[in-house]
């Protein structure tokens, strides 16, 4: 009897499974720069994959004959001071910032949207708590204690990792936090909950299909500043470790070369900023169809 | 409640909030792998000598009492020595201080010059050409490193001219001046796109609101309209922007100075992560956030004592 009533104010009260032709007149109603950010994001994502395949030359191994070249046919964008083809480091630095750009904004918003609708839902002591942890985390700047925690646990990606999740889950915890409190007095929210259906379901199924939408639009942004982040760490020789190719590391490398082989420090910029224009552009298209 | 009794308040709260924080840099560094005794005394000290040194650092001592023992130094301003200089840490910081306050500053009024222009005539203009070149300049301002955009000014305006130098601080105030030219509008370039965007929204708000039409239809438009109607109810928004943006500034500010060779705290505190210097690392950490802490707190209160409006439930 229960089970039956359950699912019968699943399959009425909830608008949370939309019929098809919504679905499929929101992807045909996106703007057009949401479509341009998919392509530069999906083009790079290819780049990651077959990077190894792509890349002309071995992208660590020293070539000191051949150092500084100058771009020619043989090495597109020339050699760094160690002879490594550049265009190769660059192809293969595309797998690890994309990869370690997306975990490091992947992991936060799990972290916090899990947390966030916790304090949200439950209310009382679980929501003071985990919101008084969120403040005093807020209370430290961010990217300074990350620089704190790469001294405390060492270099890498995993240190990287924890620590932008560490930081960064408040915003999605008060984000989520926030439209939960919107949502959870609606009537289709205490329709199911009336009938029995438990939080963790409530929760999953009806809650948060209707308050992500925000969360994602944060999340496409978040990955460029993550790989912002990552690059800028790489050019103080606290981020990902030589010799393993990496655009703010390159960038580092090729500043010491910038009157007379400036494209070892323009190529990667140009690389991480056309990857960081297509994250913008798919965050601002979703966020101005939302706000429609 | 009054707002008075709000800022009293405010303050109050103020205390157990630093002592956590004081709490989690202590604890952060007692979890760090490495032993600072040996990293004080030397690789080629004896056994003893370590032992000696971690009697001294009073790193013998139950971790409650070295937490006690910090916590009362800072209070006094006393941060501990640090370990490669043998200075307080405190003086360390302090001869820092000067380079990131100039860059500081300089960083904050080109992004304002920059910001402010631009934001509300994007905003007065909506969707007109004015106002897309902006929104696209913006956008691609934020994908664009600081340390590039600094190399990129060096590269193309630096080296081919001459007229400003490529790194240092200088020894006076008007080579103070000169130095900061380049790396202040780096900071400015890199805080400007999120504060042109939320200008944007922020002036479109106020241009709808009911009093700026009964302005426009007793007939003051144009500049003055924006001087006497828009700005001043943007200001509000601005000063929160900017201190939520803090944590950003401070991050550039680390970037930057490394990038143009600029001795201030945020190259000091790169070069103490290098060196592994623990009482160093925790200063900075602390003073970081310290000033994280100060910079929220002085626009809740300057935020609730210029607009009445401001919601005040805490």
């Amino acid at each position: 009897m229960t089970a039956n009533l359950v699912s019968t104010v699943e399959a009425t009260g909830a608008p949370t499974e939309p019929d098809l032709d919504v679905v499929r007149s929101r992807w045909k109603d996106m703007p057009t720069k949401f479509w341009i950010g998919t392509g530069i994001v999906g083009v790079y994502a290819l780049i990651a994959v077959f990077a190894y395949w792509l890349a002309p030359y071995d992208p660590v191994e020293p070539d000191v004959v051949n150092r500084l070249a100058s771009p020619s046919w043989s090495h597109l964008i020339g050699t760094d001071e160690l002879g490594r083809d550049v265009l190769s480091r660059l192809l293969v630095a595309t797998r690890i910032d994309l990869t370690v750009g997306f975990l490091g904004a992947f992991f936060p918003m799990v972290v916090g949207t899990a947390l966030g609708a916790m304090a949200g839902y439950f209310g009382k002591w679980v929501d003071v708590l985990i919101m008084r942890v969120a403040d005093i985390v807020q209370a430290f700047p961010a990217y300074i204690l990350i620089i704190a925690l790469v001294f405390a646990f060492g270099q890498g990606a995993g240190t990287i990792l924890i620590a932008f999740t560490i930081t960064v889950w408040v915003v999605y915890a008060r984000l989520i936090r926030d439209e939960i409190l919107r949502v959870r007095g609606l009537d289709y929210v205490q329709a199911a909950r009336a009938a029995g259906v438990p939080s963790w379901r409530i929760i999953g199924r009806h809650i948060l299909p209707n308050t992500i939408s925000q969360t994602v639009v944060y999340f496409t942004t978040d990955v460029l500043y993550a790989i912002l982040a990552i690059a800028s760490f790489s050019f103080i020789g606290l981020g990902i470790p030589l010799p393993a190719p990496e655009w703010g590391s390159m960038i580092e490398g090729g500043q010491e070369f910038l009157r007379d082989n400036w494209w070892l420090t323009v190529a990667p910029g140009v690389a991480l900023s056309i990857l960081g224009l297509g994250f913008m552009l798919i965050g601002d298209g979703l966020d101005d169809r939302l706000s429609e | 409640m009054g707002r008075y009794a709000f800022v009293v308040k405010r303050l109050l709260l103020i205390v157990p909030l630093l002592m956590v924080i004081v709490l989690l840099v202590f604890l952060l560094l007692k979890v760090t792998p490495g032993d600072p005794a040996r990293l004080v005394a030397g690789l080629r000290a004896s056994d003893e000598d370590v032992a000696e040194v971690r009697q001294e650092l009073g790193l013998e001592d139950p971790v409650i009492v070295q937490y006690g023992n910090y916590l009362g130094g800072v209070v006094q301003g006393d941060f501990g020595y640090s370990y490669r200089s043998r200075q307080p840490v405190i003086d360390v910081i302090g001869a820092r201080a000067a380079p990131s306050l100039w860059l500081a500053m300089g960083g904050l009024l080109v992004a304002l010059a920059i910001s402010l222009p631009l934001g509300i005539w994007a905003a007065v203009r909506r969707d007109a050409w004015v106002d897309q070149a902006v929104r696209w300049l913006s956008l691609f301002g934020v994908t664009m490193p600081a340390f590039w955009v600094g190399l990129m000014l060096i590269m193309l305006v630096a080296l081919p001219t001459g007229w400003f130098p490529t790194g240092g601080f200088g020894d006076s105030a008007t080579e103070h001046l000169h130095h900061m030219v380049l790396p202040a509008l780096t900071l400015g370039i890199s805080l400007s796109p999120i504060q042109i965007r939320s200008l944007r929204s922020s002036t479109i708000k106020v241009l709808e609101s009911d009093y700026v039409q009964v302005g426009r239809s007793i007939g003051v438009d144009g500049l003055p309209l924006i001087r006497k109607f828009v700005i001043r109810n943007t200001i509000s928004a601005t000063i929160t922007l900017l201190a939520i943006e803090t944590s950003f500034l401070l991050f550039s500010m680390v970037i930057i100075e490394s990038t143009f060779n600029i001795p201030g705290l945020g190259q000091g505190m790169v070069h103490a992560a290098s060196q592994r210097d623990f009482p160093a690392i925790q200063g900075y950490t602390l003073l970081f956030a310290l000033i994280v802490v100060g910079v929220y707190l002085i626009a809740d209160i300057v935020n609730a004592l210029i607009d009445p409006r401001v919601e005040i439930s805490a």
